[in-house]
């Protein structure tokens, strides 16, 4: 049991915590969303850095480092809310590692961890919401050839990747299967969203796709997880900064002939939110310390830690647009952005009721045991 | 990173808990895991037994006769006893004046009152609290005077937990009215069989008899049980107020409870019923992440390295929980949680003359009242509040 940070995962923070500062002010932020939410030029600064690779192995040309090593970066792209989707290159990463076959592999590994390809997850649709084994896209196979026809919404900077992963149904069970952005049939329609970010539809007419895995809900479920404890870390990033920027507000602005920050409602306020930023923490380290830990107990602890992250995102993002009073709901004052990020989050991978009832559904049945 | 015990602490968890297993008396356990009420004797049976093997200051270095654990170590113990049913140990004479007698008591104190606190001997009590200093303790009244070799008390503390049972007192008095209020205030131990003290119970919501009213009238206390310098005493107690709080967490006595909310809840059958059992949920992942806070602070503690200045949010969420758990508890039973059967909390009381043979929900209500004390003690969630806010704003 230890929560210390080794001197390497240190200087991995230090070395994305410049970056961030020295490269990703405000003011490119909010260009880049006006530019439409994806920056290429800031994507390959990312790759530059090694981050691309981070869950490949060094063999296929990554880093092959583990879950507390994604959470350090996570949480430093969070605190200067970086649109570029790196999360989307640690699921690739990890799932085509894990569950891909050697070709498949020796083609995208390599150019994941390059930053060449931004190969993304592309999971939701319309009648699934959470639901991983609802699922209308179909796969269908001639000879050795597989052909995906799917719709698939809210794909992260859908219309910038290079690859989709995309579960679809074959043969009755769901499996997944990588599709490239160019095969015959594919299509995607790219939009802003709330977060200043970028997404798109998917569309796939019996387009040609490469078979992951047949076992697609265990690799999906693996997926989403490294998505979770990916997100949770992000989350704390932009909490701590959401904090950080509410408590130099309040230190600085005046009313009544003094600092607002004198007032106690409003000293207690930040005293509940920063019950709630270090409750996201405390999560945020479960989340990741349990991402290798066997698939039960795995999804047990992300559901945990991404209910609680939600309620930490939620409180703290309405408290912090509050306390700003009426500066804070504007677009040209920084807290509105981290506002919309935070909102964001929380509907990642599972809102945070639907996350309370997997902990409610799967609450252990261990009632007695200390008897 | 990594949220495993290395394999020597498993293995003291481990020695702990097979040590536990066979010397906690199965008559304690029964009532702790059924809320029953304990007696002064269950409460010191166990002590002495903890006593006996070295571990009721279990937290005291070795110097001292204690174990000499890290606070890993420390916190393996606390939960194995609390998952086991063992009665929480008294904290004011081994967690609380104990220290302050170790860190700031001369040599002939801590050979005089080490030995009957580490053994269980000796019950202590806390004079703190008085009517009109609860959260602004500083500005206590409770007089001492310097008479030759002696002080004279006279004034009154308030809400001395178990102070019927008290043998010994550790008391902040005010020996001088100049300068701040704090710097006034002296740290002495008084015998309260000492001529002139008088214990008055307070009878609690619940309508037990938990805490007292201390009351010293021209009391002769001798000078050589001034803990430390005169006027110094409130560094003193704020070295003993920052032992409580982290204590005061109480996270193992919590996973202990949710199970025990489990139970009811599954006993009374709202457990299927989802609105109830996602209150249950939402306080599993409170339970979780309040470990989690735990955790963080024992590593810290541990190597050292960091300093988590989070005391203050320990409080406030461990007192919140406690009371959550409670409410939930007695919300499961329901209206079988109203009857007010004193004797149904004691041990061998039968199930078909409580009503509805609902024998488990007698104590619910009663621990319910009880525990709105937590948000209160130990310094009040709004002064917590106060101090968490100074980390953020300054």
């Amino acid at each position: 049991m230890d929560f210390d940070f080794s001197g390497d995962q240190e200087q991995l923070r230090d070395a994305v915590r410049k970056w961030v500062d020295r490269a990703y002010g405000f003011e490119r932020r909010h260009g880049i969303e006006k530019a439409g939410g994806f920056s290429r030029q800031a994507w390959d600064e990312l790759a530059e850095l090694g981050l691309c690779g981070l869950y490949v192995p060094e063999a296929d040309g990554g880093m092959g480092m583990g879950p507390v090593e994604g959470m350090v970066v996570m949480e430093e792209l969070g605190r200067g809310i970086v649109a570029e989707p790196l999360a989307q290159s640690l699921i690739a990463g990890a799932v085509l590692s894990g569950y891909a076959g050697a070709e498949l592999k020796a083609a995208w590994l390599p150019r994941i961890a390059g930053g060449e390809a931004l190969v993304v997850l592309a999971h939701q649709e319309r009648a699934s919401r959470y639901i991983f084994a609802i699922c209308e896209a179909k796969a269908s196979q001639t000879g050795d050839k597989w052909a995906l026809s799917a719709t698939k919404n809210i794909v992260p900077a859908g219309d910038k990747a290079g690859a989709w992963l995309v579960p679809a149904m074959a043969n009755g069970k769901l499996a997944l299967f990588l599709v490239e952005a160019g095969a015959a049939g594919a299509s995607a329609r790219g939009y802003s969203t709330q977060d200043g970010c970028r997404a798109a539809d998917v569309t796939l007419v019996n387009a040609p796709a490469h078979l992951v895995t047949l076992d697609g809900l265990t690799a999906l479920e693996h997926a989403v997880d490294i998505g979770i404890a990916s997100l949770c870390a992000e989350a704390v990033g932009v909490l701590d900064k959401t904090m950080a920027i509410t408590a130099e507000y309040m230190n600085t602005r005046k009313q009544f002939g003094v600092v607002i920050s004198s007032f106690q409602a409003l000293r207690h306020r930040m005293a509940d939110m920063k019950m709630q930023q270090e409750l996201a923490r405390s999560m945020s380290y479960y989340a990741s310390l349990k991402l290798n830990a066997p698939a039960p107990e795995r999804r047990a602890a992300m559901a945990r830690a991404k209910y609680q992250v939600g309620v930490a995102m939620r409180f703290i993002g309405q408290q912090a647009v509050q306390l700003h009073g009426g500066i804070g709901v504007t677009d040209e004052y920084i807290v509105s952005h981290y506002f919309r990020k935070l909102t964001q989050l929380e509907m990642g991978f599972g809102d945070t009721l639907h996350h309370l009832g997997e902990v409610s559904q799967r609450m252990q049945d261990t009632a007695g045991v200390f008897a | 990173m990594d949220l495993a015990f290395t394999p020597e602490e498993q293995k003291f968890r481990e020695d702990i808990r097979a040590w536990v297993h066979d010397n906690l008396p199965k008559d304690i356990s029964h009532k702790v895991h059924n809320a029953l009420h304990l007696t002064r004797e269950d409460m010191q049976r166990w002590a002495k037994i903890l006593g006996k093997k070295g571990w009721l200051g279990h937290g005291w270095p070795r110097q001292f006769g204690g174990p000499g654990w890290n606070a890993v170590q420390k916190h393996l113990f606390e939960e194995e006893c609390a998952l086991a049913g063992a009665p929480r140990v008294v904290p004011f004479g081994p967690v609380m004046v104990a220290p302050v007698i170790m860190a700031f008591g001369n040599e002939a104190q801590q050979k005089r009152h080490l030995p009957g606190i580490a053994s269980g001997e000796v019950w202590w009590s806390q004079g703190y609290s008085e009517p009109g200093s609860g959260s602004d303790l500083a500005s206590l009244k409770c007089k001492a005077e310097r008479m030759g070799d002696k002080y004279i008390v006279n004034g009154q503390k308030t809400w001395t937990t178990l102070g019927q049972f008290g043998e010994w007192i550790f008391c902040l008095v005010r020996t001088s009215n100049e300068g701040k209020p704090q710097t006034g205030i002296s740290f002495l131990l008084i015998d309260m069989k000492s001529k002139g003290v008088s214990v008055r119970p307070i009878i609690m919501l619940d309508g037990g008899h938990e805490v007292n009213e201390v009351w010293f009238d021209n009391v002769e206390v001798p000078a050589e049980n001034l803990i430390g310098e005169e006027n110094k005493g409130w560094t003193y107690a704020k070295h003993l107020l920052s032992h409580e709080r982290t204590n005061i967490a109480d996270v193992n006595r919590a996973k202990r409870e949710l199970e025990r909310l489990k139970r009811i809840a599954k006993t009374e059958g709202v457990y299927d019923d989802v609105r109830f059992r996602d209150e249950i949920a939402k306080l599993e992942v409170d339970v979780v992440a309040l470990e989690m806070l735990v955790l963080r602070v024992l590593s810290a503690e541990k190597s050292g390295k960091n300093s988590l200045d989070i005391a203050g949010l320990l409080k406030i969420r461990g007192s919140e929980i406690q009371q959550r758990y409670t409410e939930l508890m007695m919300l499961a039973a329901g209206p079988y949680a109203l009857p007010r059967i004193y004797e149904a909390m004691e041990a061998g009381w039968q199930a078909d003359q409580y009503p509805g043979s609902a024998l488990h929900a007698a104590p619910l209500a009663g621990t319910y009242f009880n525990m709105r004390k937590t948000t209160i003690y130990g310094g009040s969630n709004e002064v917590q509040r106060n101090i968490v806010a100074q980390t953020v704003l300054g």
